[in-house]
């Protein structure tokens, strides 16, 4: 039961089957069942799962990726929230330090000026105890030398008494120049 | 052009079913146990299959990379393929698609090497391969939706809806029809993979009778057709590359669309 294109070669003899030969079934059978077996135990499986792994692998990645930058972000608008309290804090420092500052400088200068004052004012009153000191000596010295020169002049012929009132009214009236 | 005749005798005797060694003539369809020179590559395309895909196993990484990236974006192709043409279950029937894409494609390649035949160049081997696509699939319609069932959705629900006499009419003859074209499904799936890989063994061995005939000849004319079919042999080889490709994708994206159809047969 040959059915095929026979090549009319004289000697040959060769044909090209069109029905399938009997010696090539069941060898196509078995090795393609074996095939099948062995790839689906030993290399289809494990691809299979590798596959299957790296898929859950890269999502997994993908989304601890997506989780860490909500994280960073969070973190960052946190960050960003406590810098601009710290820079509020730190101007409200600044602002404090400069009106604690300013307060003490005024302070200190008030009493400055109330020291300068105190100074001056103390100072005027040294003057003037002076003043009135040498004024003082200055009055006795002008009424011994004129008692000396009067003395001189006539001759010791005053009195005690008289003496002593001609220099009192000598000083009275040298008082009131000097109070001019 | 005897000389022709005797040389494309000689391409066609190389490229029929014989014992693999060439030594005991060609082979009778009812001979059980010879080893044919389709078979003898066949094999060697199993073994070929089988440790590249052992090695990509033992390459695999988190990262991929090398033969284990090849293998695994191979069967990525074909899982994603049986998930479109079946739903949920396709992850369950990726292995055997991607058993029957692989083991094709190796064997169209391995036909692609001087001197040496595509597993699948040959009926006997397609058409077990395409029988084996059918018994499945039937396989799996009448088992998802009992016997009845399954043969009940080869007739579409419109009709199915109507009265007995457009059951017995209408019903009947679609009937009919869908039973045929089930079976021509094989015959079609098994002649396709046939047919073009073993044209393309005979395109190529004819462009190869030219360059020998033609450099033979030793006359300007002869370099001529020498050096042309060397071009066409060129391109027809990278042609032939593609059609492994091809073919091996057509074949596997065939049978998830039937296991597909056979899944979801009440669907329609």
């Amino acid at each position: 039961m040959f059915v095929g294109v026979a090549y009319a070669a004289e000697e040959g003899g060769s044909a090209i089957s069109v029905v399938p030969v009997l010696s090539e079934i069941w060898p196509s059978i078995i090795a393609f069942v074996i095939l099948f077996l062995l790839l689906k135990k030993f290399a289809f499986g494990p691809i299979s799962n590798t596959l299957d792994k790296r898929a859950a692998t890269i999502k997994e990645s993908l989304e601890k990726a997506e989780e860490t930058k909500v994280e960073a972000e969070r973190m960052l608008e946190e960050y960003k929230a406590q810098m601009a309290e710290a820079r509020g804090e730190a101007g409200k420092v600044i602002e404090q330090g400069r009106k604690v500052a300013e307060s003490m400088k005024a302070e200190i200068v008030a009493q400055a000026n109330k020291d300068a004052e105190s100074i001056v004012a103390k100072a005027h009153e040294a003057m003037e105890t002076e003043k009135k000191a040498a004024i003082a000596e200055l009055q006795a010295s002008v009424a011994d030398l004129s008692v000396a020169v009067a003395g001189k002049l006539i001759g010791e012929k005053l009195s005690a008494d008289e003496h002593a009132r001609l220099i009192e009214k000598y000083v009275a009236e040298v008082g009131s120049l000097n109070d001019n | 052009m005897d000389q022709f005749g005797d040389k494309l005798a000689s391409k066609l005797h190389h490229y029929s079913v014989l014992p693999w060694n060439d030594v005991y003539g060609s082979v009778e369809a009812a001979e059980a146990f010879v080893l044919t020179n389709y078979i003898f590559f066949l094999i060697i395309s199993f073994v070929v299959t089988l440790g590249f895909m052992l090695l990509a196993a033992r390459k695999l990484d988190m990262v991929p990379s090398g033969i284990g990236n090849v293998a695994e974006a191979g069967y990525e192709f074909i899982r994603n393929m049986c998930n479109e043409a079946m739903g949920k279950e396709g992850q369950k029937y990726a292995p055997f698609i991607a058993t029957l894409f692989f083991f094709i494609l190796f064997s169209n390649l391995i036909g692609l090497i001087p001197g040496a035949l595509p597993g699948t160049g040959t009926i006997g081997v397609t058409a077990t391969l395409a029988v084996m696509v059918f018994v499945l699939y039937n396989f799996i319609g009448f088992k998802k939706h009992g016997f009845i069932g399954y043969l009940k959705s080869f007739v579409p629900s419109g009709i199915r809806e109507m009265g007995w006499g457009g059951k017995l009419t209408l019903g009947v003859f679609v009937f009919v029809l869908e039973v045929v074209g089930h079976f021509l499904r094989p015959l079609t799936l098994a002649v396709r993979l046939f047919a073009n890989m073993f044209a393309g063994g005979m395109i190529l061995g004819i462009f190869g009778i030219f360059v020998v005939i033609g450099v033979a000849q030793l006359s300007a004319g002869g370099f001529a057709i020498a050096g042309l079919s060397t071009v066409m042999l060129l391109i027809m080889y990278a042609f032939k590359l593609f059609v492994g490709f091809i073919q091996a994708y057509v074949f596997a994206l065939l049978t998830s669309v039937y296991i597909g159809g056979a899944l979801h047969a009440d669907e329609h």
